[in-house]
């Protein structure tokens, strides 16, 4: 899809086919979500991360569905690159502006055209937010990390399995907030059981 | 118009859902299409079977049509002397299928509303309806058994 059509496709989405809730609210719901697996995992930030990029998985499982019926998109991605853009676009988002109404950069992409990074440069969930002080919270906690599980089901659905984490984030004093992608492997159509 | 059955095939190639509209006493006067359905589908094989046959040729058709074609040709229907066969696959691999009397335009629209305005409304945001659908859990709820209802009657 040329890329003017995506941008427009995600600015008409957005506007005229999104239910909007209060950001603060999002942003307060997502805190206490994450303030909660701390505590439950007595602070075992890796553990925390674990859990909620699986809250994300099976949030992005579901999630795909609005996202075809809402944008509507009817033919498969041919190539990665093509995925990364219905993802995140310049100057028109159509997932992240669709949901989240911002625009990650795409960028760093390695020359086989398997991995690319996604840079946020707002992050409607890290609004308010300060990292606890406890000395490793600042090293071991991705905060957003909902965000790499929801990707991670979303394209499980249309047959692709992908690895997405977080490499930095601003929360931790880094200068960017930055994902990294990887295409792992096109899923095959699975198969009816042979009968008889 | 009139639609026979609906089938829902998930990406396992389970059938998760299937529904029949059996033609009613009045419009029986009508022999030559819906005797034939009723004949050929009342005594013979159970509903599960039915839909592993459906499912089977709707499958082979959409890969033949893929080869010949290429990826982006889509199978949408085919024509027997009695019934008309309608298919709408989601990108994320749920098919839909439906079959009605042959003289029935494309219902490819009609299959993409489904799944739009039903499926995705009804089902899949439904908090506590499963991911995988297993048997058709979740998908028998009371609100997209309804609304489909609904949905096909007001087509007819």
């Amino acid at each position: 899809m040329a890329s003017s059509k995506a941008s427009r496709l995600g600015e008409e989405v957005w506007k005229t086919r999104m239910d909007k809730v209060n950001a603060e609210l999002v942003v307060l719901t997502y805190g206490t979500i994450v303030a909660q697996l701390c505590k439950d995992f007595d602070s075992d930030y890796v553990e925390v991360n674990k859990q909620l990029d699986k809250m994300g998985y099976n949030i992005g499982l579901r999630l795909i569905e609005d996202y075809l019926a809402k944008s509507n998109t009817v033919r498969r991605c041919s190539n990665f690159r093509e995925t990364a853009e219905m993802i995140a676009k310049d100057g028109g988002q159509v997932g992240f502006k669709i949901f989240l109404n911002i625009i990650p950069t795409i960028t760093n992409w390695t020359s086989d055209g398997k991995q690319f990074s996604l840079v946020f440069d707002e992050n409607p969930f890290a609004d308010f937010v300060e990292l606890p002080d406890d000395g490793r919270a600042q090293d071991e906690l991705w905060y957003s990390n909902i965000l790499c599980g929801v990707l991670r089901g979303a394209l499980e659905m249309v047959q692709m399995q992908v690895e997405a984490h977080f490499i930095s984030d601003v929360l931790r004093g880094n200068d960017t907030t930055e994902m990294r992608i990887s295409l792992i492997r096109y899923i095959d159509d699975e198969l009816p059981p042979e009968d008889d | 118009m009139v639609v026979y059955s609906f089938y829902i095939f998930d990406r396992h190639t389970e059938c998760i859902y299937a529904k029949t509209w059996l033609p009613t006493s009045a419009s029986s006067a009508d022999t030559t299409t819906t005797g034939a359905l009723t004949t050929t589908s009342a005594p013979r094989a159970t509903s599960s079977d039915d839909a592993k046959l459906i499912f089977g040729t709707v499958f082979s058709l959409r890969n033949m049509v893929r080869k010949l074609g290429g990826d982006d040709d889509a199978f949408v229907s085919y024509r027997t002397a009695h019934y008309k066969l309608h298919f709408y696959e989601t990108a994320s691999s749920l098919r839909l299928v439906m079959l009605t009397d042959t003289a029935t335009l494309s219902m490819r629209n009609v299959l993409h509303q489904i799944y739009i305005n039903l499926w995705v409304e009804y089902v899949v945001k439904n908090p506590l309806s499963p991911v995988e659908h297993k048997g058709g859990a979740g998908v028998r709820n009371e609100l997209f058994e309804l609304a489909l209802d609904q949905f096909i009657r007001s087509l007819m």
